[in-house]
């Protein structure tokens, strides 16, 4: 497995070879989004566009009896401004 | 002041020898030191992880490894961790 | 005055070699060494990515491949690609023999 071979050198490379791509991201508070990226700096602020966010709920009451009961809603928004700070994990579309 | 010794001159003589980290959080670690920087992120090897959890106690062993220096709070030198 | 050694030591007490700025073992070596290898990535939240490890910048962001996410000892997720933000990490552990 050379690194090399997939073209990126520095972790930023695999975000800018993703703009324009729909990619999905994990955010502090058990958030998720997924969008396409318009643009990213090196804070890791991101512009997303025609979004989906995934909405984990738990029952805390179904929780307490150990079982890992997790409700989805999901909302879009249009354009979305995700603070860098926030971002635990970006995922780009699997590369062909 | 001929005696002073640096923090990190401490941890410079702990290289090679087992270490005891305990981070900020309820997590510890212990294995032997190989190296660390200036930010003090630290390579161990033949490291355990020690996560305190209500629960009880859960160990996990890993092989040579990066610590984040950001979660560190404190390091106890020469200790190979919680007795028992 | 320039060449004038300095005073013996106390005896007793001698000075430690003052730490040098790198060494054999240290994070970059380290690092250097486990690029392209397999690695398990752990965040201070608990959760584990494990995968090829791509390469790391100096804030230790991470972009790794064939990434699965383990939430509590299962796999929650898989990736062909992810970009991991470096204050997240806890450690990076070698999954394979360097």
């Amino acid at each position: 497995m050379d690194p090399s071979a997939s073209g990126i050198q520095e972790p930023f490379d695999l975000i800018r070879l993703s703009l324009s791509e729909r990619v999905f991201v994990k955010l502090r508070g058990d958030r998720e989004v997924a969008g396409i990226l318009h643009a990213y700096d090196g804070h890791m602020n991101l512009i997303l566009s025609d979004v989906e966010e995934t909405i984990m709920i738990v029952d805390p009451e179904v929780a307490e009896q150990g079982q890992s009961v997790v409700n989805v809603a999901k909302r879009k928004m249009d354009m979305l401004f995700v603070r860098g700070d926030g971002v635990i994990l970006v995922s780009p579309p699997a590369r062909t | 002041m001929a005696s002073q010794i640096l923090p990190l001159e401490l941890i410079d003589r702990c290289i090679g020898s087992k270490i005891y980290v305990v981070m900020k959080s309820e997590r510890e670690f212990s294995g032997t030191l190989l190296g660390f920087d200036d930010f003090v992120n630290m390579v161990l090897e033949d490291v355990t992880e020690y996560e305190n959890t209500p629960q009880g106690r859960n160990s996990t062993k890993l092989a040579q490894t990066l610590l984040n220096g950001n979660n560190i709070c404190m390091l106890i030198p020469g200790s190979e961790g919680p007795q028992e | 005055m320039s060449d004038s050694t300095p005073p013996p030591p106390p005896a007793g007490d001698a000075p430690p070699a003052p730490a040098p700025p790198t060494h054999v073992g240290s994070p970059t070596d380290f690092l250097k060494g486990v690029v392209g290898k397999r690695v398990i990535v752990r965040l201070t939240s608990g959760v584990d990515y494990r995968g090829i490890l791509s390469c790391l910048d100096g804030y230790m962001n991470i972009a790794m491949e064939q990434t699965e996410e383990h939430v509590g000892g299962s796999v929650v997720n898989r990736y062909g690609d992810a970009f991991i933000r470096g204050n997240n990490v806890l450690y990076i552990s070698a999954a394979e023999a360097l």
